[in-house]
Protein backbone atom coordinates (compact mmCIF):
# COMPACT_ATOMS: atom_id res chain seq x y z
CA UNK A 1 0.00 0.00 0.00
CA UNK A 2 2.83 2.31 0.99
CA UNK A 3 4.70 1.54 -2.21
CA UNK A 4 1.64 2.50 -4.24
CA UNK A 5 1.31 5.74 -2.29
CA UNK A 6 4.95 6.71 -2.84
CA UNK A 7 4.82 5.71 -6.49
CA UNK A 8 1.89 8.06 -6.96
CA UNK A 9 3.76 10.89 -5.24
CA UNK A 10 6.86 10.22 -7.32
CA UNK A 11 4.83 10.29 -10.55
CA UNK A 12 3.30 13.61 -9.52
CA UNK A 13 6.75 15.02 -8.76
CA UNK A 14 8.04 13.92 -12.16
CA UNK A 15 5.04 15.50 -13.88
CA UNK A 16 5.50 18.81 -12.03
CA UNK A 17 9.21 18.85 -12.85
CA UNK A 18 8.44 18.32 -16.52
CA UNK A 19 5.86 21.12 -16.51
CA UNK A 20 7.79 23.76 -14.56
CA UNK A 21 11.47 23.25 -15.32
CA UNK A 22 11.34 24.16 -19.04
CA UNK A 23 9.47 27.39 -18.23
CA UNK A 24 12.14 28.43 -15.75
CA UNK A 25 14.87 27.84 -18.33
CA UNK A 26 13.89 30.92 -20.30
CA UNK A 27 15.49 33.94 -18.74
CA UNK A 28 18.23 36.53 -18.85
CA UNK A 29 21.37 34.84 -17.56
CA UNK A 30 23.99 37.55 -17.59
CA UNK A 31 24.51 41.18 -18.51
CA UNK A 32 27.79 42.87 -19.26
CA UNK A 33 28.15 46.62 -19.65
CA UNK A 34 31.14 48.57 -20.80
CA UNK A 35 31.02 51.96 -19.16
CA UNK A 36 32.89 55.19 -19.68
CA UNK A 37 33.79 57.86 -17.17
CA UNK A 38 34.42 55.48 -14.27
CA UNK A 39 37.02 56.72 -11.77
CA UNK B 1 27.94 52.50 -8.73
CA UNK B 2 28.11 48.88 -7.57
CA UNK B 3 25.71 49.60 -4.71
CA UNK B 4 23.41 51.72 -6.87
CA UNK B 5 23.12 49.04 -9.54
CA UNK B 6 22.77 46.34 -6.90
CA UNK B 7 19.68 48.08 -5.56
CA UNK B 8 17.84 47.89 -8.89
CA UNK B 9 15.01 45.40 -9.05
CA UNK B 10 15.93 41.98 -10.35
CA UNK B 11 19.66 42.41 -9.73
CA UNK B 12 21.35 39.67 -7.73
CA UNK B 13 25.02 40.59 -8.04
CA UNK B 14 27.18 43.31 -9.57
CA UNK B 15 30.91 43.08 -10.26
CA UNK B 16 32.78 46.16 -11.39
CA UNK B 17 36.20 46.05 -13.04
CA UNK B 18 37.91 49.42 -12.90
CA UNK B 19 40.74 48.26 -15.17
CA UNK B 20 38.70 47.59 -18.30
CA UNK B 21 35.56 49.54 -17.38
CA UNK B 22 33.35 46.47 -17.39
CA UNK B 23 30.34 45.87 -15.20
CA UNK B 24 29.03 42.31 -14.85
CA UNK B 25 25.46 42.01 -13.68
CA UNK B 26 23.92 38.73 -12.58
CA UNK B 27 20.11 38.87 -12.59
CA UNK B 28 17.99 37.13 -9.99
CA UNK B 29 16.50 33.76 -10.88
CA UNK B 30 13.08 35.33 -11.51
CA UNK B 31 14.58 37.27 -14.44
CA UNK B 32 12.55 40.38 -13.60
CA UNK B 33 15.30 42.82 -14.49
CA UNK B 34 14.63 46.12 -16.22
CA UNK B 35 17.53 46.68 -18.61
CA UNK B 36 16.60 50.24 -19.56
CA UNK B 37 16.38 51.07 -15.85
CA UNK B 38 19.77 49.45 -15.33
CA UNK B 39 21.35 51.65 -17.98
CA UNK B 40 19.69 54.71 -16.50
CA UNK B 41 20.95 53.72 -13.03
CA UNK B 42 24.50 53.47 -14.41
CA UNK B 43 24.15 56.93 -15.91
CA UNK B 44 22.72 58.29 -12.64
CA UNK B 45 25.73 56.97 -10.78
CA UNK B 46 28.05 59.06 -12.94
CA UNK B 47 29.10 56.86 -15.86
CA UNK B 48 27.80 56.43 -19.36
CA UNK B 49 27.10 53.02 -20.85
CA UNK B 50 29.09 52.49 -24.05
CA UNK B 51 27.89 48.93 -24.68
CA UNK B 52 25.56 46.42 -23.15
CA UNK B 53 25.73 42.70 -23.91
CA UNK B 54 23.31 40.08 -22.69
CA UNK B 55 23.35 36.30 -22.42
CA UNK B 56 19.86 34.91 -22.33
CA UNK B 57 17.96 31.71 -22.74
CA UNK B 58 14.61 31.60 -24.45
CA UNK B 59 12.49 30.60 -27.40
CA UNK B 60 12.71 31.97 -30.90
CA UNK B 61 9.44 33.64 -31.87
CA UNK B 62 8.10 36.19 -34.31
CA UNK B 63 6.69 39.32 -32.68
CA UNK B 64 3.51 41.14 -33.74
CA UNK B 65 5.37 42.87 -36.59
CA UNK B 66 6.81 39.57 -37.84
CA UNK B 67 10.32 40.31 -36.61
CA UNK B 68 12.32 37.40 -35.26
CA UNK B 69 12.79 37.71 -31.49
CA UNK B 70 14.02 35.90 -28.41
CA UNK B 71 11.22 35.34 -25.90
CA UNK B 72 12.66 35.20 -22.39
CA UNK B 73 9.35 35.47 -20.54
CA UNK B 74 5.72 35.08 -21.65
CA UNK B 75 5.36 38.86 -22.04
CA UNK B 76 8.92 39.80 -22.77
CA UNK B 77 10.90 39.38 -25.94
CA UNK B 78 13.87 41.04 -27.62
CA UNK B 79 13.67 41.60 -31.36
CA UNK B 80 16.79 40.60 -33.27
CA UNK B 81 18.78 43.07 -35.27
CA UNK B 82 18.96 41.07 -38.52
CA UNK B 83 22.34 39.44 -39.21
CA UNK B 84 23.67 36.06 -40.36
CA UNK B 85 23.25 34.54 -36.91
CA UNK B 86 19.61 35.61 -36.60
CA UNK B 87 18.91 34.20 -40.09
CA UNK B 88 20.27 30.88 -38.86
CA UNK B 89 17.63 30.81 -36.13
CA UNK B 90 14.67 31.43 -38.45
CA UNK B 91 13.93 27.73 -38.69
CA UNK B 92 13.37 27.62 -34.92
CA UNK B 93 10.69 30.32 -34.95
CA UNK B 94 7.60 29.23 -33.03
CA UNK B 95 9.12 25.89 -32.18
CA UNK B 96 9.40 25.06 -28.51
CA UNK B 97 13.17 24.92 -28.72
CA UNK B 98 15.02 26.74 -25.96
CA UNK B 99 18.28 28.32 -27.08
CA UNK B 100 21.00 30.28 -25.32
CA UNK B 101 22.32 33.29 -27.17
CA UNK B 102 24.65 36.18 -26.48
CA UNK B 103 24.07 39.50 -28.11
CA UNK B 104 24.60 43.20 -27.99
CA UNK B 105 21.58 45.16 -26.79
CA UNK B 106 23.03 48.61 -26.88
CA UNK B 107 25.96 50.48 -28.31
CA UNK B 108 26.35 54.16 -27.66
CA UNK B 109 26.09 56.19 -30.85
CA UNK B 110 29.12 58.39 -31.46
CA UNK B 111 28.92 61.69 -29.65
CA UNK B 112 25.83 60.83 -27.63
CA UNK B 113 26.18 61.18 -23.88
CA UNK B 114 22.90 60.15 -22.33
CA UNK B 115 21.14 56.84 -22.78
CA UNK B 116 17.82 57.08 -24.57
CA UNK B 117 15.64 54.70 -22.52
CA UNK B 118 12.61 55.24 -24.75
CA UNK B 119 14.12 53.34 -27.70
CA UNK B 120 13.33 49.60 -27.55
CA UNK B 121 16.48 47.54 -27.18
CA UNK B 122 17.23 45.30 -30.16
CA UNK B 123 19.44 42.28 -29.83
CA UNK B 124 22.36 42.03 -32.25
CA UNK B 125 23.39 38.39 -32.01
CA UNK B 126 27.07 37.75 -31.31
CA UNK B 127 26.81 34.07 -30.43
CA UNK B 128 24.06 31.62 -31.26
CA UNK B 129 23.90 27.83 -31.16
CA UNK B 130 25.69 26.21 -34.06
CA UNK B 131 24.55 22.66 -33.39
CA UNK B 132 20.97 21.50 -33.16
CA UNK B 133 19.71 22.57 -29.73
CA UNK B 134 17.67 20.37 -27.42
CA UNK B 135 13.91 20.44 -27.71
CA UNK B 136 11.76 20.82 -24.60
Amino acid sequence: MNVKKYAKKFSLLCLLTFVFVPASQAQIKHIEMRVEGMT
Amino acid sequence: MKQHLGRQSGVQNVEVSLIDGKVQVTPKEDGQIDLAQLMKAAYDSGVSVAEMDMTAQGKIVRDSSGTLALQVEPNRSFAFEPNDLSKGLESLASSQTVVTVRGQLYKKPAGKKKVDASVPLKLLLLEAPKQAPKKE
